[in-house]
């Protein structure tokens, strides 16, 4: 696997101003911090493709120790309707990806958008 | 849009050509024309609130602290209401639906995510959420209400309806609300009890429009009816609703504790604290 680099910025700042509204979940989104957007740098494991939520699967490294992030997008049938495929994200990828992390810190969080190393291509919120 | 022609204009109309008795079925059997076109694809206008006229802060979310609407319930339940609303502060108030399989129950049906279809037939209207997926019955066949023994108390109740010209008028009861703890009206913690019924009035108001106005009454929680107003935009023409299993890969279910988890892909937890 390439190396990746783990690149946490933390807006908390100003996150309240920046941080679009959350998508449509189908379960309490109590466990991410919406005060909070984070971006992060890895390689694509997977892209779970499925219902009630896509989970993207990536693989960051930090100080030579890679851990695997969990990003939670809305359902397949919306984001198709929003131009996303099920090959959208291909097992290594490196991507940059934004999100709202999990209260309790742990490798998961809210995806909000991502760009994509190789051409710069975004996919979801990246303004 | 042609109207509906009503079974007493039918009769009358016989009785001018010759007296010729109508069947019941021949009143029903009104010809397709005269049904309104509800074909396509729709979604829910605005954000999951269920009552965006009174929602507090006006751009307030489900699920966002503090933010809430203002049904006018009594005492008892806007103290219900109340320790909802300082649940969802905790992050200890679980959405039901993340139990696969539990429905989102009427009216929330009305106040999903997705997408939405509306078949209208001759005999009934079928609300096809694809949230869920949920979905809901409103025969339009001339029957009454079951008897209240043959009744018992579902997610989505038991609804007859008819046309008022292009609007469908139909009546919701014998719904569960609350009472089971797992029917809600959204995430800011609203709920409503198993007295509660509704009367819906739906119509399209232009080709990319369709408006449902509910008045909600409940004996037991509120002081008067509710009434709250829900707008679908059609969607462009080709448009797809798919298939939407809660069960595929649930990746957030709800603990004993009535804690919302987050599951790893190995299907373990990943909270540092998971009670």
């Amino acid at each position: 696997m390439r190396s990746t680099k783990i690149m946490t910025t933390l807006l908390a700042a100003c996150a309240v101003l920046v941080a679009p509204p959350p998508l449509a979940a189908h379960h309490s989104a109590a466990m991410f911090d919406d005060t909070k957007v984070v971006e992060l740098s890895g390689t694509v494991k997977a892209l779970q493709w499925t219902n009630p939520h896509v989970w993207l699967q990536v693989m960051v490294e930090d100080q030579g120790r890679a851990t695997e992030w969990s990003f939670e997008g809305g359902s397949p049938n919306s984001l198709s309707r929003q131009g996303w495929r099920s090959t959208t994200f291909k097992p290594g990828d490196v991507v940059t990806v934004r999100l709202r992390p999990m209260k309790d810190g742990t490798a998961a969080g809210q995806f909000i958008g991502a760009k994509f190393d190789a051409d710069g291509h975004t996919v979801g919120r990246w303004e | 849009m042609p109207r509906p022609v009503s079974a007493i204009r039918l009769a009358a109309l016989a009785l001018a050509l010759g007296g010729t008795a109508l069947t019941v079925d021949a009143v029903r059997a009104q010809p397709a024309a005269a049904l309104p076109d509800w074909s396509g694809v729709w979604a829910m206008q605005g954000p999951t609130v269920f009552d965006g006229a009174t929602v507090r802060p006006p751009d307030g979310r489900t699920g966002q602290p503090g933010v809430r609407e203002f049904p006018p319930y009594n005492e008892e339940w806007e103290a219900i209401y109340r320790r909802n609303i300082e649940l969802v502060r905790e992050g200890n108030f679980p959405d039901p639906i993340s139990v696969c399989g539990v429905p989102h129950g009427f009216p929330r049906i009305m106040n999903v995510p997705d997408v939405y279809e509306f078949a209208v037939t001759r005999d009934a209207v079928y609300i096809l959420a694809e949230n869920g997926p949920g979905i809901m019955r409103i025969y339009t066949d001339g029957r009454t209400h079951p008897p209240a023994e043959e009744l018992w108390p579902t997610y989505t109740g038991a609804s007859i309806g008819h046309w008022e010209g292009d609007t469908l008028v139909f009546s919701t009861i014998s719904l569960k609300g609350a009472s089971g703890n797992d029917v809600i009206v959204d995430r800011t913690g609203l709920v409503l009890s198993d007295s509660s019924r509704a009367t819906t009035r739906m119509r399209k108001l232009d080709d990319s429009t369709i408006e449902a106005q509910m008045t909600i009454e409940d004996d037991k929680a509120l002081t008067r009816p509710w009434q709250v107003t829900k707008r679908y935009s059609k969607q462009p023409r080709g448009t797809w609703a798919w298939d939407y299993s809660c069960g595929e890969n649930n990746r957030n279910p709800v603990s004993a504790s009535g804690k919302t988890l987050t599951l790893g892909p190995d299907g373990k937890p990943l909270d540092r604290v998971t009670e």
